[in-house]
């Protein structure tokens, strides 16, 4: 524990030497007098000022929380020695706020064992380490202060709070493997698909008798096969723009993991691709257990600033399965991203692209010349969206505050309309 | 408002030197007042010096005889400079101890009334019919050297 003099102590012994001095010059007792009091509270409490021993234990209520939720921090503080006035502050990370008091004032007596309970609000998404204490005592006079930092650290994973979604966007090319998607293939399935005539071999249990008796034939249905579907996300990286503690990147990573969570409710395979000054990347697979490393995996999202020309050929081949969806998250400002989205739709990958505007995060500027460059700015933006365009890749514009069903809906929208070319 | 009731004491009290007084004690004041304003320390420092230079000029223009209200004047000069001290500290919301900031406020006044009681020590001693002299002159002088020195000696070794 470091110790160090307050500023009012230095004062009183300056204030009880001048006294003194006076004394002696002017030859008035009662100026010795009036020093007295400041040289007596000096010795008094510098003489009972004593080292205190502290130790505690946290212990967080969860260890993993969803972001907006409240979490809390038990703390079992111990003293050895009386501690007239204690400041304890729980040093909490950037995204987390301690919705009680901190820091907080108390007394201990000595051998007294005290339970603090805090409160934290998980503000923002994010792998947090939660406990750093600092602790900061006084003697009972004020005139010493004792210092510590106590590492009591644990992590905590705060997960970002995602959105409901009515509809998912639908991959035109499904899996081998059981899930909810309907291919437009027909096979054994119990979806409807279509009326054919009989032909031997097909089962009696298929006959539709409703129309074979309209049509004077035997007809039966036909039905589409319930398969699984391989979503990769592919998370751009390489750039953000950021506002007031909040960037392209949080919007980013919020979607993906509302995505994640509802396309293995669909029981499909999610892959995950970070793809930015560090690489990262998750297979496509299935299952709980994947849910929570594609959100572990989301939470060490991070903007790594890098100069190195990065493509797809990087990534291992396992990670973007074929004929999976690739849905791109991306605020679409480093070209290097936007190159490699490009070669993905040039090798065939059913490729959507949510566009993370970064357009609120810089508004035009007050000089005719800001306004201009600004204006220019998204000429050019628009000119990329059209490249898109132009090689069948949707681009939909996501804006804060804006659902990310509205956006699903306008890829859905363009889908329909446009068609994958095979070379 | 103890810090006026010290500057103004000296002026209600008759002195030749009413201008001087005025400025000492007012500037006192003042920089208590700035202070605690700009949360400055050295100015809390300064203003309850300039009040006890008021206290110093008065004394020496003053009477001869012993102030019987020494005493209490150096209580009052420590409550001003613990209260101004205290307002100066970081707010911590006490919410844990409800009682502690009564506990500190009752510790301060009872350092007064012992400050007060160490200072009616010394007005008695200096009041005691001893014929003064070089050598109670030097005694004097080592004595306020040696209160200086334990209270560097004591501060030394609690201080890093």
């Amino acid at each position: 524990m470091t110790r160090a003099a307050t500023p009012k102590l230095g004062a009183y012994a300056a204030l009880a030497g001048a006294g003194l001095l006076a004394a002696l010059v002017l030859g008035r007792p009662e100026l010795a007098a009036l020093a007295a009091p400041f040289a007596t509270l000096l010795v008094v409490g510098l003489s009972l000022a004593e080292t205190p021993r502290l130790s505690a234990v946290l212990e967080l209520e969860t260890e993993r929380q969803v972001q907006g939720e409240p979490v809390e921090v038990e703390l079992e503080l111990r003293s050895e020695t009386p501690v007239s006035r204690l400041e304890l502050l729980l040093d909490l990370p950037e995204g987390l706020v301690a919705e009680t008091p901190n820091p907080q004032l108390l007394r201990l007596h000595a051998g007294e064992r005290r339970e603090l309970q805090h409160v934290i609000r998980c503000e923002r998404w994010g792998a947090h380490l939660v406990g750093e204490l600092v602790l900061r005592a006084h003697d009972p006079f004020g005139l010493l202060f004792f210092e510590q930092t106590l590492d009591l650290r644990q992590p905590l994973k705060v997960y970002p709070r995602g959105e409901a979604l009515q509809k998912l966007l639908r991959p035109l090319e499904t899996q081998a493997f059981a899930g909810n998607q309907l291919p437009r293939t027909h096979g054994e399935g119990i979806e409807f698909a279509d009326l054919r005539p009989f032909v031997p071999g097909d089962r009696v249990r298929r006959v539709n008798w409703r129309a074979t008796a309209r049509r004077g034939e035997p007809w039966v249905n036909e039905t589409h096969p319930e398969r699984n579907a391989d979503v990769v996300i592919f998370l751009d990286t390489f750039a953000e723009a950021r506002r007031r503690g909040e960037s392209t990147l949080d919007f980013a990573v919020h979607a993906a993991a509302t995505l994640a969570v509802h396309y293995m409710r669909e029981k499909d395979r999610v892959g995950l691709v970070a793809f930015g000054g560090v690489l990262n990347w998750l297979t496509a697979s299935s299952g709980i257990g994947q849910l929570y490393r594609v959100l572990d995996s989301l939470l060490d999202a991070e903007i790594f600033l890098s100069y190195a020309w990065k493509g797809v050929d990087l990534l291992p081949v396992r990670t973007l399965p074929p004929q999976s969806l690739v849905l791109a998250l991306t605020p679409l400002l480093d070209e290097r991203s936007v190159r490699a989205l490009l070669d993905l739709r040039a090798r065939g990958f059913d490729l959507a692209v949510i566009e993370i505007s970064p357009v609120p995060f810089s508004p035009p500027g007050e000089q005719e010349l800001d306004d201009l460059a600004h204006r220019l700015w998204l000429l050019r933006r628009d000119a990329l969206r059209s490249r898109y365009l132009r090689q069948g890749v949707p681009v939909v514009e996501w804006r804060e505050g804006a659902p990310l069903q509205a956006a699903l809906e306008e890829v859905r929208t363009f889908r329909r309309h446009a068609r994958v070319t095979r070379a | 408002m103890v810090a006026a009731g010290i500057a103004l004491s000296p002026l209600i009290r008759h002195s030749d030197d009413q201008a001087l007084l005025l400025l000492l004690g007012g500037g006192g004041v003042l920089a208590l007042c700035v202070g605690l304003a700009a949360r400055w320390g050295a100015a809390l420092a300064f203003g309850v010096g300039l009040l006890g230079a008021e206290q110093a000029v008065w004394l020496a223009r003053g009477p001869e005889a012993l102030d019987p209200w020494t005493p209490l004047y150096a209580g009052a000069f420590l409550l001003v400079a613990e209260l101004a001290w205290w307002s100066l500290e970081q707010r911590v919301p006490a919410w844990t101890e409800r009682g502690l900031a009564l506990r500190r406020f009752v510790t301060v006044l009872l350092a007064c009334a012992g400050g007060c009681v160490m200072a009616a020590l010394v007005v008695i001693a200096a009041g005691l019919p001893i014929h003064g002299g070089f050598g109670l002159e030097l005694a004097g002088v080592l004595a306020a050297t040696g209160a200086l020195g334990v209270i560097a000696a004591v501060a030394r070794t609690h201080v890093r």
